[in-house]
């Protein structure tokens, strides 16, 4: 029995970071897509993201899960080559706003240089970091809108 | 902070910056020896409380500093970290001491060492429990997203940030204390290593060890110990980060804006006063933005104020007259006690081949921040020195 579960460990390969309070998938049935889970204040209705432990308005302790836009602008953007420890470089990581006026730190999907300021980007699901035994750490990121 | 009553600088010191085989607590040992040899002390039971910044070193780093010199016992030591503040912090807590009447004399002290401590090949990121860390923020790069947007928006280029490191270097060519001095071209620092577009090498300050240390006394523990040339400290301030999580703009610095404000109230003296400024220019875009936050110059006006030579030599106000981070490199915790100690040395005239003429008599240091998502820095320390004799 638990050499079975240790197998089914090893192969479990999609680590999604911070899920379930950053990232919700089609599988939670809010939302038909993966989406940032905005905290909306039930006492005084600001909108935050990421989770407040309680909200910076009022303290109010109960919030609404609101799905946030999966669109938005990058407000900027940069190429790392000289990255943290243990991260292969180069990779790309910005600013994107989003319409709730929501400001949101991410890494970008696509190729170091084809990002530019104001572009605008989507969310996506990919691979932000590998774990210590080098399994890939998937959570939020964006990409360009080329339509 | 109010200051309550009148305090000075007696004595400083700093090392050499650079890459060091020793740790921060001899580093931070032999400042703390050159302020206090400066402030006319020749006994360990002088001091009356020591304040000592450290980053990233250990535990209980100010009282491994201070044993060897046969001060522990004597007074208390408290250990000071905030990041790339902390030095700055430490001289901040000894100079309150001393404006509430806790103390009559008392001890800022800065150390780091990296080189021993740090992978190299890597960069300064916030912490793993960080939301931003979690995403493979580090510095350098929170730094460039601001490059990057300051460029979009103002038509700045590359080699306009060049020209700040190139300026740098310029003012440190005969500094002993400097790590990286003297002639560098726009070309030379374009073409250095890229870390985060637009930011090359030569945009980055270095990772250094190093140390600076600050002894601030009363007025009657300035005569008691007949100190020269006592720098009346003018204004003390320290500030947080303000939290967001909405659009903004982030060629601005609200902590430094508001951390500037306050000292400014609090000394009555203007930005435009100020002969000499340490600033934290870890980057080329930091030192640039800091003009205008600090208000230098209006805002959209850092490009024009660095073109038209109002930092340097003969301008309004020389930035970075010892180099700067650019130049020294900088250890978190010794960079806010070693601007001071450089201010103090410019404004006592002891800085043979770098020295800022006429003799400066207003001088201002910045230190800032601390990788927080959320905020621009975790922290900001500013001090106002004005020359008293």
């Amino acid at each position: 029995m638990s050499d079975k579960k240790g197998q089914k460990k090893e192969e479990k390969v999609d680590i999604t970071f911070f899920h379930p309070d950053l990232l919700g998938t089609a599988a939670d049935e809010v939302a038909p897509y993966p989406y940032l889970k905005g905290y909306r204040c039930k006492r005084c209705e600001q909108l935050d993201f990421p989770k407040p432990s309680l909200c910076h308005n009022c303290w109010g302790e109960e919030f609404d899960v609101v799905p946030l836009s999966t669109r938005g602008r990058l407000y900027s953007v940069t190429d790392i080559y000289i990255g943290q420890a243990g991260m292969q470089t180069p990779y790309v990581f910005g600013y994107v706003d989003l319409p709730e006026n929501l400001r949101i730190f991410a890494q970008m999907d696509g190729e170091p240089g084809s990002f530019k300021c104001d572009d605008e980007v989507e969310l996506t699901i990919g691979t932000i970091r590998h774990n210590r035994q080098g399994l890939p750490i998937k959570s939020y990121k964006f990409r360009k809108v080329w339509e | 902070m109010k200051l309550m009553r009148d305090v000075y600088i007696a004595g400083v010191g700093e090392t050499r910056f650079g890459k060091h085989g020793v740790d921060y607590d001899v580093l931070g040992r032999e400042a703390a020896l050159q302020a206090l040899r400066g402030s006319n002390i020749d006994r360990p039971d002088v001091i009356q409380s020591a304040y000592v910044g450290n980053g990233m070193n250990g535990i209980v780093t100010g009282q491994t500093v201070f044993k060897d010199l046969g001060m522990c016992g004597r007074l208390p030591i408290i250990n000071v970290e905030s990041a790339c503040s902390s030095g700055g912090m430490a001289v901040y807590s000894a100079i309150r001491d001393v404006a509430a009447g806790m103390t009559d004399i008392s001890i800022g002290v800065g150390c780091e060492n990296h080189s021993l401590h740090m992978q190299t090949g890597t960069a300064f990121s916030p912490a793993m429990s960080d939301i931003e860390g979690v995403q493979g923020a580090v510095m350098t790069g929170k730094y460039a997203l601001r490059a990057n947007r300051y460029m979009y928006e103002t038509g700045a280029t590359i080699e306009d940030l060049a020209g700040i490191t190139v300026k740098n270097r310029r003012h440190a060519a005969n500094n002993p204390h400097a790590w990286f001095r003297g002639q560098i071209t726009v070309e030379e620092v374009v073409n250095s290593r890229m870390v985060a577009y637009p930011l090359t090498l030569q945009q980055c300050c270095g990772i250094a060890d190093g140390a600076g240390a600050v002894v601030v006394c009363s007025a009657d523990m300035v005569k008691k110990l007949g100190i020269d040339k006592p720098v009346r400290v003018a204004g003390a301030a320290v500030q947080s980060g303000p939290y967001h999580n909405r659009p903004r703009d982030i060629t601005a610095d609200d902590i430094t804006e508001a951390c500037a404000h306050q000292l400014y109230e609090e000394s009555g003296i203007g930005p435009r006063e100020v002969d000499i400024v340490e600033l934290h220019d870890a980057f080329t875009i930091s030192e640039l933005l800091y003009y205008e936050s600090l208000g230098l110059c209006g805002k959209g006006e850092g490009l024009k104020f660095l073109r038209d030579g109002n930092a340097t030599h003969g301008g309004q106000c020389v930035v970075s007259p010892r180099g700067g981070m650019l130049s020294y490199g900088h250890p978190m915790g010794g960079s806010g006690a070693a601007q001071i100690a450089a201010c103090v040395k410019q404004m006592r005239g002891q800085c043979d081949g770098y020295q800022v003429d006429p003799i400066p008599r207003i001088a201002m240091t910045h230190v800032t921040g601390g990788g927080l998502s959320g905020t621009e820095h975790a922290a900001c320390t500013m001090h106002m020195l004005v020359s008293q004799w």
